[in-house]
């Protein structure tokens, strides 16, 4: 469970990372946090002579708030994000960090990290999605922007072209009488979610005027529940929230690994979405 | 002429004297170690359960960066001798250190490289290329024994079957009892496949002096001397020529008793290049190719009578040993009855040999006779409508009525399994609990609560664990050393024979160092496990102090004209009796016994030491606790979470209540592991999947209830200090108690829990089966 030999860059300016990744193609990877990708190099599941290393350039540790957004920079720490005043404004990224790992692995572990790794039981993607975040990529070509939703493609694949990095992403903030929750069951605390669902609605009265929903661990990515939304954005704050829950899940096609198997996560969801809702609810009606 | 003396440390939860070291991370691992030259070991392991291997080629690897040598079977042919361990005797060899000419489980070494840095011999091991010639495994242990694929087929061997006992009556009336009870309650229990996951890794640092001719060992081991004897055999040395130590061991559980292939390997590799070579385990390794253990089904009957005692118990036993076994431990099918009034037996047990990893020694390594009993009371209390506390209050021996001869041949005494149920059902308020659970059950919560009672013997006589030495020396400084043959892997054995000594000397528990796991200076000792060293070792330890301080009040009698037995020794201090003022320093004695030892009468041959070996009286020494143990699980999600868990327990005179506490406290944790979190999974193929800690799931703090503790002390007489062993019994209670209240949570909606793990997709499972079974 050594890594074999790589040479690792400590470039300052995202020009160089752009560079280096251009320079040494497929032998080269970004290294942020180091959460995944350490451990993938250690049992070698994974060689890159190359690692690009991302911590000393300055710009990608930035949180920025703007009106209607905040933009976290790819390098900035998940322990960071969760208690940075800005965050506050996207309660569902401050409330979704918590849940991953251990405290140990949100001091090192970043924002754009884990959604650039963009495991299909990860938080952060799934906040990303449910909240039709913006990613920024940045690559030989300069900056562009891709919408979440086009984002993640499959387990561990992303819109990302070969050379380009996540350099930040840009999460809307919502507004008054919003709320959010966030519920997952894991065989331990810290561990992948088997199944979680992250919901956000905002209200006028009993009138959902906004709502997302977003499932983890039951696909190849996180998944939106549009029909569930719809479901509920039509029938306001007081219906069944178990009949959302199963509209949620009915179009899940969950695979099945040592901890649980497809049956399970799929019989679950219904209500652990309808638990992630009404947290929201109540959050919104406070 | 010695005198009993009171007790001012044993008894106490005086400061661990490991703490300073361990807790500050200055603890010596092997990995801690080095050695001038040293080199380092990787292998190559087997990615298939079975195969031939038609070659291997290791040019590449030879001329890779940083490699010193890659050793294949044929450079350590013949350059060994016998491979049997001490208490395993010369049958059961240990394997050899690397593959012949097939590979029988995923894991089985292949070839060796060394090589500058353990990531360069990573590398080289990547450049190894195996021409595999794949063939079925056999997996499935539950129909090993009837399948015509045999793992050991190249051997000759006709079947899967390495050990097979016919069902044994030990009752002559045994199908009578069947044919004539109100109730037969037969199920069958199956117990997963969990393991020890020591903290430390295994590891070796194995350095031959060429020219010197021996051989030195740093080892994870929990046997230095029995390590030492395996090597000096291996090699055809003295076993003068091989020291072995082991300075801190971070966890053993058994899976550390004995010698492995990699061991032998390392060893033959220093041998062979003249300069150190060291191997660390990494976590891969360990949970596939160190020992296994549980993985254990027995068909249960139980014949009851209307009124709910039973009459007679059986088991038709099957274990899995996987394809090489470093220790062939599993249930003991005489204990099966258990501390019950059971008075009629019989079992069948069959070991069998499957393409996996081979069993080990863990924790209580027969304790299947617990959770196959204790899971199939459950049951019975289902099947005929009994309450399970009181099935099991109708059935436990108490003290009163004992000793107690048991249909297997066991003689108990000096036991509370009755009183130690009684004191954890109302440390839970069991009653009340009944009330909350169907009050819960109203509102849709699902309650249960799980009880395990157990007698544990420890101390046992098997091969070479009978004894334990100790030498204890005074120094001229007046401060006490004690070596003892122990080879402590977490058991704070510094702690507490240091409060046995410093009792009978008399002096303070801060003047007494202790020295164990090394070759060149402890007495022989066959390895701490099997909960034998507060008995033995203690008792080894008490009769080395008392010796030594008979030898001190020989001197000071002779220094102040009084007659010994005149004498006391009190805080380092001898003093007449009754006339304090006349009174000597320990170390003004050691001063006389060391440098004017001339002066001393004749037969006083100056020096403070003595060494001692010790055997207790009778065999084993009887432990006991009850276990319960309070669920709820989430009826949406399936996931369970332990709300309380108690154990009441009677180990005898306690040494020292916090080791004790921490003893059950650790092996509780391993014990709802296994029922909970932990299951060690191969597929079909053999191919395992649980190989990390993201698969492979401990409990941690965070799952951890807080545990419940009470103490009952019935002392034994098979010791001078009146200890039992404890070092097992967390493990063994708790894996029946949390299965049995999961299956008491369920219990209403017709489920009846009969195996684990008990995750929720099993839970899952469970419960859509029953309700189908309904519709």
């Amino acid at each position: 469970m050594k890594p074999s030999q790589f040479q690792h860059h400590a470039p300052e300016q995202i020009g160089e990372v752009v560079g280096l990744l251009a320079q040494y193609g497929d032998d080269a990877k970004v290294l942020a946090g180091g959460q995944s990708l350490i451990p993938i190099m250690a049992l070698r599941m994974a060689t890159y002579p190359h690692l690009v290393d991302i911590a000393r350039v300055p710009s990608l540790s930035a949180i920025t708030a703007s009106a209607g957004s905040v933009k976290v920079g790819a390098m900035v720490r998940q322990a960071h994000a969760e208690r940075h005043a800005a965050v506050a404004t996207v309660p569902l990224l401050a409330k979704a960090i918590p849940h991953i790992g251990h405290f140990q692995i949100r001091n090192r572990g970043t924002v754009g990290g884990s959604i650039a790794h963009a495991d299909p039981a990860s938080e952060l993607p799934a906040v990303a999605l449910a909240l039709d975040a913006r990613i920024e990529a940045t690559g030989p070509g300069g900056v562009r922007h891709i919408d979440a939703a086009d984002f993640f493609l499959s387990t561990w694949q992303t819109a990302l072209d070969d050379g380009e990095i996540l350099s930040a992403v840009e999460f809307p903030v919502w507004g008054a009488h919003s709320g959010f929750g966030v519920e997952e069951i894991a065989r331990r605390k810290g561990d992948f979610a088997l199944v979680g669902a992250l919901a956000g609605v905002t209200l006028d009265g009993d009138r959902v005027t906004r709502a997302c929903i977003t499932m983890i661990g039951v696909g190849s990515t996180p998944v939106r529940c549009h029909d569930a939304e719809a479901a509920l954005i039509a029938g306001g704050a007081t219906t069944d929230l178990d009949e959302i829950g199963r509209i949620a899940a009915a179009p899940l096609t969950p695979t099945h690994d040592v901890h649980a198997s497809a049956a399970y996560r799929k019989h679950v969801s219904p209500a652990i979405v309808r638990r992630a809702l009404t947290a929201a609810l109540k959050e919104a009606r406070s | 002429m010695s005198s009993p003396v009171a007790a001012r440390f044993v008894g106490s939860a005086v400061h661990r004297k490991e703490d300073r070291r361990l807790l500050t991370g200055h603890g010596q691992y092997v990995a801690d170690a080095s050695a001038p030259r040293m080199v380092h070991a990787a292998f190559l392991r087997s990615e298939l359960a079975k195969a031939r291997l038609n070659s291997v080629n290791i040019e590449a690897a030879k001329s890779a960066p940083g490699v010193i040598a890659v050793f294949l079977w044929s450079d350590f042919h013949e350059k060994f001798g016998e491979a049997w361990h001490g208490m395993l005797g010369e049958q059961l060899v240990v394997p050899p250190p690397l593959a012949i000419m097939d590979v029988r489980y995923v894991g089985d070494p292949i070839a060796l490289v060394v090589a500058e840095t353990r990531a360069l011999a990573e590398d080289a091991c990547a450049l190894i290329e195996v021409d595999y010639e794949p063939e079925q495994a056999t997996v499935d242990y539950a129909s090993a024994a009837a399948d015509s694929n045999v793992v050991h087929a190249a051997w000759g061997l006709p079947s899967n079957v390495m050990v097979e006992v016919p069902f044994t009556p030990m009752s002559a009336d045994l199908d009578e009892t069947f044919n004539s009870v109100e109730h037969v309650v037969e199920t069958t229990i199956v117990q997963n496949r969990y393991l020890c996951v020591p903290m430390e890794t295994r590891g070796v640092l194995a350095s031959w002096t060429p020219g010197l001719e021996e051989l030195d060992l740093i080892v994870a081991t929990q046997s230095v001397h029995e390590t030492r004897n395996f090597f000096a055999r291996y090699l055809g040395l003295d076993e003068g020529a091989v020291r072995v130590t082991a300075r801190d061991v971070g966890g053993g559980f058994g899976q550390k008793m004995f010698v492995y292939r990699e061991e032998c390997a390392v060893v033959l590799a220093t041998k062979l290049l003249g300069r150190p070579v060291k191997w660390i385990e990494d976590r891969l390794e360990n949970l596939t190719s160190a020992g296994h253990s549980r993985n254990e089904l027995g068909k249960v009957r139980m014949a009851i009578t209307a009124d709910g005692v039973i009459e007679a118990i059986t088991v038709d036993h099957v274990a899995d040993v996987g394809a090489y076994t470093p220790c062939p431990a599993v249930m003991d099918p005489t204990l099966l009855p258990g501390p019950y009034r059971i008075p009629r037996l019989g079992f069948s047990t069959q070991m069998v040999w499957t393409n996996t990893m081979g069993k080990a020694a863990y924790r209580g390594p027969w304790m299947f006779e617990t959770t196959a009993r204790e899971m199939a009371i459950d049951v019975a209390a289902r099947q005929i409508g009994m309450d399970p506390a009181e099935l099991r209050r109708k059935n436990l021996l108490s003290l009163a009525e004992l000793p107690f001869t048991s249909p297997g041949g066991k003689l108990f005494q000096e036991i509370t399994p009755l009183e130690t149920l009684e004191q954890a059902l109302g440390m839970l308020g069991y009653d009340e609990f009944r009330k909350e659970q169907a009050a819960a059950r109203e509102q849709g919560r699902w309650l249960g609560v799980g009880i395990c009672v157990y007698v544990e013997p420890t101390s046992m006589e098997q091969a070479t664990l009978a004894t334990e030495g100790a030498t204890i020396r005074i120094e001229s400084s007046g401060k006490v050393v004690a070596f003892l043959s122990t080879t402590s892997h977490g058991q704070s054995i510094e702690t507490t024979m240091a409060q046995i000594i410093a009792d009978q000397i008399g002096v303070g528990y801060d003047d007494v160092t202790v020295v164990q796991a090394d070759t060149q200076s402890t007495p022989y000792g066959p390895g701490t496990g099997g909960s034998r060293t507060a008995v033995i070792a203690g008792g080894a330890a008490h009769d080395a102090a008392v010796a030594v301080r008979d030898k001190v009040l020989a001197i000071a009698a002779h220094m102040m004209e009084a007659a010994p037995e005149d004498l006391q020794i009190a805080e380092g201090v001898v003093a007449v009796r009754g006339t304090p003022d006349r009174s000597l320093t320990i170390k003004e004695v050691a001063t006389q016994a060391y440098t004017n030892a001339h002066t001393l009468p004749v037969d006083v041959a100056g020096g403070l030491e003595a060494t001692i070996r010790f055997k207790p009286k009778r065999f084993p020494t009887w432990s006991n606790a009850a276990h319960v143990c309070v669920v709820e699980i989430d009826p949406e999600t399936f996931i369970p979470r332990i709300l309380r868990y108690i154990v009441s327990e009677d180990c005898g005179k306690m040494i020292n209540p916090q080791v004790v506490e921490g003893q059950i406290f650790g092996g509780v944790v391993q014990g709802l592991g296994g029922v909970l979190y932990e299951d060690f999974r191969y597929d079909t193929d053999g191919n395992p999947q649980t190989t990390t800690f993201l698969d492979y799931l401990l409990p941690t703090t965070g799952e951890t209830p807080l545990i419940e503790i009470g103490h009952l002390e019935s002392v034994s007489t098979t010791n001078p200090g009146g200890f039992k062993g404890m070092g097992e019994g967390g493990a063994i209670g708790a894996h029946a108690a949390v299965a049995n209240a999961v299956g008491d949570a369920l219990a209403h909606l017709g489920v009846n829990v009969t195996s684990t793990p008990l995750g929720p997709e099993q839970i899952f499972e469970l419960v859509q089966a029953s309700q189908k079974e309904r519709a």
